[in-house]
């Protein structure tokens, strides 16, 4: 980052202490405590964002992206043995190496992967995969595969970095919060229009809405937690929607630019968000049939958003800050299915993507002959290594183990 | 209102009541002991707030009238009213139909470049010819793929809006409440299905066995089309089963995660091949069946659908899941797993009649105990048809949209998020959500004078585009160029796809296909909501500000808010008036008391029932 973005950065995070507080301006009962707490929280918040300007931010592909045909083992004759009709020949591919190559839908993700800015991991998965997405992908947004857990990685992430939950730590755009962001001690910011993050209400009534009253002795589960989700709101809408409406970017995010660019308006506007958590929704990856159109779309549109998203992070002068980890909750079966599609598999490959990464190849590749049990990959990468190589070499946290539940050799991603 | 009158003592200690519902009636009895306790409750607990209870849960709330003549009748008799119903009393129209399904519209290919390879195979596709020469020979192929794309999305939503008057005013409000359930449980989407005409089909189907025998009502939505199109049962054959609707029917429908193993869901996808559907018809291609043995869940035999689901019900595991699931959306979230025991066989003994099952349920002291009143966090469809219901409405008002509001909340019917459904509990509430669910209280009540029907105009900023383009004579490839982007900036790789296939412009398609659905899909009426507050609060026969914010407390919501906030409304109320006394008011009081009963909706507490 130069000297001048440094700066403008710092003049804004200010500027967002000051919002933060002139936003929540209640008046009344009990105002002047909640004044204080929230000041000291957001003052928190915006010294851990200093201390690491890092920012992590997750993409989830749900569904089970076909990796296979996303990241194209041109190479190994196997490939299109299990695939004599959905493979996807060489001369169409965006050859990477003399082994792979990218679905022709994604210049984006070619242009990323030359320019050095890609990591792409091979064999991601663990022990006794699920073939449920539902199963499957609570085992990624809780790190524990086959085991129980409450609370997501990201949301222990979250508690273990800043044990205070302080306000606007984690931000995750959707429409239902993921399990990944479920917290002990941080309610994460959850939202899906910025422009509709906001009460509509008459200027008589504004001080009354903002007004939320204390937990106390609420015994009720549920209105405790309903009080507490107001006051997150009551935190975070004012930022957030100052945010986007002074957001305005010239780069094309094409089609469907997965929240990303909310992401970007939230990180130029100075939030102390570390952590993001946004989805490619509802389940589309999930190509059981005539898979091809489909999946070269949705890739073409997950390129697109990536590409424009870095980009867009080098226009506001941030790219160095941010890494995306990109990941689906399953690869696909290897060989294809007769309706020209793919079921429900295993291991996969995950995408780390940012300026600060040593672009190129980790993990072990997969064997394409030496299948594990109903025709998968077997994985040759626990996808905790991944996770902890963003907790550990990105945000430079060593209590990696301790939010994974277990000891996770890290790569060598980051420059 | 004379029934408030005849129960001053509600109506003047609203709040009261409904704070200490157990300390106000039966003293001397022991309400601690209630919760897991599925024996019945006794007529000397029935009241008006166990009455309000029970319409929150088995329907969508009550008026002070209706939930009076339940109060008025015994508990037993006021669920055997709820649970058995008179199915063949028809309370409400059937649905309407705009007409818009044309001769070869069926079988729909899966994608528009599936329609267009067709249309080069067979020279025709959707019924359309091929132009025999020319520039775009297969534009109108192209433009009738989109026309069904269209009109079936507005048909959907159509049958969204007659599902929910059907809530809001039908006299049997289970029936309702349970196909709602049903239709969360055999969760399919509309944007894979892409046919109003099967998802009307299925709800139909809810309507009419959602409170039968759950085997029976499972052996039918295992045949019904909505289903089998879902879940790629139709490209399930012998040889190369597709295991989508065996995994589901398992997972999420039977049993649950961990009761089975992969080789049971190969196994049983096997004796499902061959189920299919034509048009509306479930039908079984037997070519396509396998006929051989299967090992299915330690059975061994010649399986075919039918049998797999018979087995599935010999599963204990099965019962104790399903009455887990529906103690989950009308009881509480968290079941003790005792009690998860003794509802699993409480279910088994009725042989799966569920309004036996229901019955039981809502009778019991646990559902009436303080672990299950007041905690249920309203999925949005229950928000807005309670809110109308409350409101004393009859049917769902056409601004705002009932599809666009709840699906902003995160429950648009015919558009669950995935097979799964939807989560429900907690998941329904986010901050964004919560800000959402206030500004729908307001939509109701200060309607949007800037509100442009859905069903007419297209939201897309790409399709207003072409077609302004389009009017204004541009030949068809100018005017479907993408918007131009900045200098200096890459395009991205979708927005470059616009038209290398010189058969056809898809731009154009989507822009024509919706010119032709809104031609032939009927207009949703677009009233907005008949409501008089002020007429509402003076049948009250009540004097001041704070009887008017008790009262609508009392009557909106299932959990008062705490003294702060009843005082600020209070407050608020009396300011806006000007004076404490209404009556002085009454000219000028109806926008107050919309902002003030705005301001109640969009407390947390609203949310819970």
């Amino acid at each position: 980052m130069n000297l001048k973005n440094s700066m403008k950065n710092k003049l804004k995070r200010r500027e967002v202490l000051r919002r933060g507080i002139a936003g929540l301006g209640v008046a009344g009962v009990g105002a002047s405590i909640l004044h204080s707490s929230v000041m000291s929280r957001v003052a928190e918040a915006a010294t851990l964002a200093e201390a690491n300007g890092k920012i992590l931010v997750v993409l989830e592909l749900s569904g089970g992206n076909d990796g296979l045909n996303t990241v194209v083992p041109y190479g190994d004759d196997a490939y299109y043995r299990h695939r004599p009709e959905i493979g996807l020949p060489k001369n169409e591919l965006k050859v990477l190496d003399d082994h792979f190559g990218l679905n022709p839908g994604m210049a984006g993700f070619e242009g990323l992967f030359k320019d050095g800015k890609m990591a792409i991991v091979h064999g991601c998965g663990y022990e006794n995969p699920s073939y449920s997405h539902f199963t499957s992908m609570a085992y990624w947004h809780t790190a524990a595969p086959n085991s129980g857990e409450e609370y997501g990685w990201v949301g222990r992430l979250a508690d273990n970095l800043d044990p205070s939950g302080s306000s606007n730590f984690l931000v995750n755009v959707a429409a239902r919060q993921s399990l990944a962001v479920r917290s002990q001690k941080h309610v994460p910011v959850v939202f899906d229009q910025p422009s509709r993050f906001m009460r509509e209400a008459f200027f008589e009534e504004k001080e009354a809405l903002d007004r939320v009253p204390d937990v106390g002795s609420v015994e009720n589960p549920s209105r405790r937690f309903l009080l507490d989700i107001a006051r997150s709101a009551n935190d975070a809408s004012e930022l957030v929607r100052d945010a986007w409406s002074n957001y305005r970017s010239p780069v094309d995010y094409g089609v469907n630019s997965l929240d990303l660019p909310k992401v970007v308006s939230l990180i130029d506007s100075g939030m102390p968000t570390k952590l993001y958590y946004v989805s490619y929704r509802n389940n589309a990856f999930d190509t059981h049939v005539f898979q091809n159109n489909v999946h070269r779309r949705l890739l073409t549109y997950t390129s697109d958003a990536v590409a424009a998203f870095v980009r867009d992070l080098e226009r506001i002068g941030r790219a160095d800050d941010v890494a995306l980890m990109i990941f689906s909750e399953f690869g696909r079966r290897v060989p294809e299915n007769v309706t020209l599609g793919t079921d429900h598999g295993a291991a996969n490959v995950m995408f780390v993507v940012g300026n600060g990464i040593k672009g190129g190849h980790y993990g072990e590749i997969p064997s394409l002959t030496n299948l594990a049990e109903g025709d998968n990959l077997a994985y040759t990468t626990d996808f905790r290594r991944v996770y902890q190589t963003l907790i550990n070499g990105w945000l430079g946290h060593g209590d990696g183990p301790s939010i994974l539940n277990g000891d996770f050799e890290s790569f060598d991603m980051f420059s | 209102m004379l029934r408030i009158k005849s129960m001053p003592s509600l109506a003047l200690m609203g709040l009261f009541v409904v704070s200490f519902p157990l300390q106000s009636v039966g003293q001397n009895r022991n309400y601690s002991s209630w919760e897991n306790d599925l024996g019945p409750i006794s007529e000397i607990d029935w009241n008006y707030e166990r009455a309000a209870h029970l319409l929150e849960r088995a329907g969508f709330g009550g008026t002070p009238d209706t939930i009076q003549r339940f109060a008025n009748m015994s508990p037993s008799a006021a669920v055997t009213s709820l649970v058995h119903f008179d199915k063949s009393s028809p309370n409400v129209n059937s649905f309407d139909h705009s007409g818009i399904h044309d001769a070869g519209l069926d079988p729909f290919p899966p994608s528009r470049p599936a329609t267009t390879e067709l249309a080069k195979k067979n020279g025709e596709a959707l019924g359309v010819k091929v132009k025999p020469t020319g520039n775009r020979r297969l534009q109108p192929v192209v433009n009738k793929f989109f026309y069904w794309l269209r009109a079936s999305v507005l048909e959907t939503n159509r049958v969204s809006y007659w599902w929910a008057n059907r809530m809001v005013a039908s006299e049997h409000p289970l029936q309702e409440k349970m196909a709602l359930f049903w239709h969360g449980h055999y969760a399919v989407n509309e944007s894979k299905v892409r046919d109003y005409r099967k998802l009307l089909k299925e709800l139909e189907l809810f309507h009419e066995m959602g409170t039968g025998n759950f085997r029976d009502l499972m052996v039918a939505v295992a045949r019904d089309p909505a289903m089998l199109s879902f879940l790629d049962a139709g490209v399930n054959i012998k040889g190369a089963p597709n295991e989508n609707f065996a995994r589901e029917i398992m997972e999420l429908f039977t049993m649950g995660v961990g009761n089975y193993t992969e080789g049971d869901i190969r196994e049983a996808a096997r004796a499902f091949t061959g189920w299919n559907y034509d048009g509306l018809e479930f039908v079984v291609n037997e070519v396509d069946h396998d006929n051989d043995q299967k090992d299915f869940l330690g059975h061994t035999g010649n399986f075919d659908g039918i049998d797999i689901i018979d087995i599935i019900m010999e599963q204990p595991v099965t019962a104790e899941y399903m009455a887990g699931k529906m103690y989950h959306f009308f009881v509480r979230d968290s079941v003790d797993p005792e009690l998860g025991d003794q509802l699993g066989s409480l279910f088994r003994n009725v042989n799966y009649d569920i309004s036996l099952f229901l019955e039981t349920l809502f009778l019991s002291k646990d559902f009436y105990s303080e672990a299950s009143v007041g905690t249920h966090i309203k999925s949005p469809v229950e928000l807005a048809v309670s809110t109308y219901v409350k409101l004393g409405l009859s049917e769902v008002p056409g601004v705002p949209d009932f599809n666009q509001t709840t699906s902003a909340l995160g429950q648009a019917l015919f558009r669950p998020p995935t097979v799964a459904g939807w989560a429900g509990g907690r998941s329904w509430i986010t901050p964004g959500l919560l800000l959402e669910r206030g500004n729908f209280a307001r939509d109701v009540l200060f309607p949007d004078i800037n509100f442009i029907p859905p069903d007419r105009m297209n939201g897309s900023r790409e399709i207003q585009s072409v077609a302004r383009r389009v009017r204004e004579g541009l030949d068809i490839t100018a005017a479907t160029q993408p918007s131009s982007i900045g200098e200096g900036q890459v395009m991205a790789e979708s927005n470059m796809l616009a038209d290398r296939d010189e058969d056809f412009n898809t731009r154009y398609g989507s822009f024509r296909g919706w010119q032709m659905a809104i031609q032939r899909v009927k207009p949703i009426p677009r009233h907005t909501a008949q409501v008089d507050l002020s007429a509402m609060v003076l049948k009250q026969e009540i004097n001041t500000t704070s009887e008017v914010v008790d009262f609508l407390i009392q009557r909106f919501m299932r959990v008062p808010p705490g003294a702060d906030s009843r005082n600020m409304l209070i407050e608020f109320l009396t300011n806006e008036l000007g004076t404490e006394n209404i009556v002085e008011a009454e000219s000028y009081m109806e926008d107050s008391l919309r902002m003030t009963l705005h301001l109640l909706l969009s407390q947390p507490e609203y949310q819970l029932s």
